[in-house]
């Protein structure tokens, strides 16, 4: 980085602008100038939050301290790193180890492949299949014992690297079709241990270090010189690479989630103004620069993979907006991805807010994309819950301008993710259902009755641990109790006897809602249980779902014997919508305002009260 | 700024010592932040501070302030 680019960066005066910048290349290019630019972002950041990182490694990491503190400055956090004693320190798991005490919030593991298996100081490419899969086996064994090792202590999210090899692969050009391939020898070990992860370990992530290597190049990621004299391996910009991937799974976990991504129309889904330049002079198609905007879509296709909803925010013509929405060939988000539109004259702050109570959602998980300094300063103004993310002014920087936003990453999927658009579309179908049988003088009872809805309860439903922990994590509105858990401790509850984790999802003739509902249950007394959490996701609100599921817990409850539950309401901010659900449920308050539903004085309501059909599956348990 | 005073603001930066602890004789030894870490921070430092490229053979002898100073000259750097 250039001095100029250098004294642009500290002339800087928004976070945001800083990684705009950086994310468009000016990254710097030694430890120094990272602290530099670290202490000029710490100086816009007057309170930072904390995050705590331990970090065990088998090669020198404490040269990544200035890059985490630039990463994290940047994202309003104070890094806080203890690195272990170097080596593959097992004893750090230990109870009252220096990195337990450290209590972080993220344990990030840099292994490298020797680690796993001596087998790697020899070429993998010399052995025959079988044997390729025996060593396979063993290293994959060996970093099963590492990670459970680490999982099974309070090491906050557990963060697995490995090294990259510093080498091409064995048999250079010829490689990638050899039957002893080592690239296909690799692939195959990530294959694996990422569906181990993702099916047994909670709270884990491979961070994968090929991805980095791919960003900056083999030949820029390593520094030779610092890795055979002091086991050193990044170069600056690795370094800087690294960190910044750190620091943003540090900004994930400590934020509120995102869900919701806001777009802009013109001169950001397209060059141009469509009211102006009409559907043959936006910028959108193969050509340059239209090719660069629907590569900016295709990856806005990409981020709803991840399961952020999108919605449209758009100072327009509704009728020049929906024109291109569905006949320009080139336009890649029809009107079908969008959850929510605003397409009209009224301040986007103002729109911001009606899309949150039209989509149930908070502000603060909203994400703001925009071109105009204008737009972008009002809502930063207006509502400073809502990220914002303005476009870059060079348009060749387009199709990778979201790709370094923090809160854009994901660290778990569940199947309910990918289809969430597809979920919020049936939504519209209900209102619009709603809406018909109110104009025809139907009553609510009516509409719900024609949605035809099927409720699936499961108890102990092992399976659902990641988007259980998800529900705690995000349910904002409708929750009695706000108490966030990770997949750990959900994953433990269902294997506790002592206690009764519950789920349903919720059917209806526009289509399945997925999973939406969770309550937890604890065995205070042989005869009576404590209502730890009971939640729904504000998708299914004002179906009488709730009600139909604790009534069948109830039931349920009754049926083993027990004669009383007790429960609480936490008042947060968020979840007035959930203050009057407990009284009518027939809980009633004592003076300290704990609640107390007396199943004996009271019977369950019955399953036919409700507009609902419901399927109680117990076999789901263990 | 001389040359001194520049390599000065450099060490102390990067090792995070007062300028005043870092005089025309200080070596590593007398600084104990200028051990083999601070010593690799400290190579990244000078060839950002002085836009030069140093070889590995050399990390090992640039562990006194005569010593860079030597160095930075046979580079060219008065």
């Amino acid at each position: 980085m250039t001095t100029t680019d250098l004294e642009k960066l500290l002339s800087r005066q928004s976070l945001a602008q800083l990684r705009a910048d950086i994310s468009a290349g000016k990254s710097p290019n030694s430890p120094a100038q990272a602290q530099q630019i670290a202490a000029h972002a710490k100086s816009l950041t007057p309170s930072p939050r904390p995050l705590r990182l331990a970090i065990v490694h088998t090669y020198t990491s404490e040269l990544l301290d200035p890059w985490l503190d630039l990463a994290g400055a940047l994202q309003g956090l104070a890094v806080h790193t203890y690195h272990a004693p170097y080596g593959l320190a097992l004893q750090e798991a230990a109870a009252g180890s220096a990195l337990l005490r450290h209590a972080p919030d993220l344990t990030l593991l840099m292994l490298r492949r020797e680690d796993l298996h001596p087998g790697f100081l020899q070429p993998v490419a010399g052995l025959r299949a079988e044997a390729q899969d025996a060593l396979r086996a063993q290293a994959l064994g060996r970093l099963r014992e590492i990670v459970l090792h680490f999982r099974a202590q309070p090491v906050g999210h557990l963060v697995l690297t490995i090294l990259p090899a510093l080498a091409k692969p064995a048999l250079g050009f010829y490689d990638a079709q050899a039957e002893s391939s080592e690239a296909q020898f690799w692939a195959a070990c990530k294959a694996e241990l990422g569906q181990w992860l993702r099916q047994s370990v909670p709270s884990a992530l491979f961070l994968d270090l090929d991805e980095v290597l791919l960003q900056v190049g083999r030949s820029s990621f390593f520094d030779r010189r610092f890795w055979y004299s002091s086991r050193f391996p990044f170069s600056a910009e690795a370094a800087g690479d690294v960190a910044r991937r750190i620091v943003a799974i540090g900004t994930v976990l400590g934020r509120p989630r995102a869900k919701v991504l806001v777009l802009d129309a013109d001169n950001t889904l397209w060059g141009g103004i469509i009211g102006e330049d009409g559907m043959a002079g936006i910028a959108l198609g193969p050509d340059y620069p239209g090719s660069l905007f629907v590569d900016f879509q295709r990856r806005i296709l990409d981020l709803q993979q991840r399961g952020f909803i999108l919605a449209l925010c758009s100072k327009n013509n509704a009728a020049d907006v929906d024109q291109v929405l569905q006949n320009h060939p080139h336009q890649l988000l029809r009107d079908g991805h969008f959850a929510a539109r605003r397409v009209n004259w009224i301040a986007k702050p103002e729109n911001l807010k009606s899309l949150a109570a039209e989509l149930n959602l908070g502000l603060d998980s909203f994400i703001f994309v925009d071109d105009s300094d204008h737009e972008c300063a009002a809502v930063r103004h207006a509502l400073p819950q809502v990220e914002v993310v303005q476009v870059p002014s060079r348009v060749i920087d387009m199709p990778t301008c979201l790709d370094q936003v923090a809160r854009l990453e994901v660290l778990a999927l569940t199947s309910e993710d990918g289809a969430k658009t597809a979920l919020y579309a049936q939504e519209r179908q209900r209102r619009d259902l709603n809406n018909d049988i109110e104009r025809s003088g139907g009553g609510a009872g009516d509409y719900l009755l024609r949605l035809d809805m099927r409720m699936h309860i499961e108890l102990a439903a092992l399976a659902h641990v990641p988007r259980l922990s998800q529900l705690t994590n995000k349910t904002n509105q409708f929750n009695l109790t706000t108490r966030r858990y990770d997949e750990q401790r959900v994953r433990a509850m269902v294997l506790d006897p002592g206690w009764i984790v519950a789920d349903f999802s919720l059917a209806d003739v526009f289509g399945d809602s997925g999973l939406v509902g969770l309550a937890l249950l604890q065995r205070s007394t042989p005869r009576n249980a404590r209502l730890d959490t009971f939640l729904m996701s504000c998708r299914v609100i004002g179906r009488d779902a709730e009600a139909a599921f604790l009534q069948a817990l109830l039931r349920h409850l009754a049926g083993l014997g027990i004669e009383g539950v007790q429960a609480e309401f936490l008042p947060t901010a968020k979840n007035e919508l959930a203050r009057l659900f407990l009284p009518s449920q027939g809980f009633v308050a004592d003076a300290q305002g704990i609640y107390w539903r007396d199943l004996r004085a009271l019977a369950p309501r019955a399953a036919d009260e409700f507009p609902i059909k419901i399927m109680f599956d117990a076999c789901a348990a263990l | 700024m001389n040359l001194f005073e520049k390599l000065q603001q450099t060490i102390s930066s990067t090792l995070k010592v007062a300028p005043a602890k870092i005089t025309e004789t200080t070596r590593d030894e007398d600084v104990a932040a200028w051990d083999s870490l601070g010593q690799v921070n400290l190579i990244m430092a000078l060839e950002q501070a002085f836009d030069i490229y140093i070889e590995v053979e050399d990390f090992g002898n640039l562990n006194s302030v005569p010593a860079i100073l030597e160095f930075l000259g046979k580079q060219g750097i008065a």
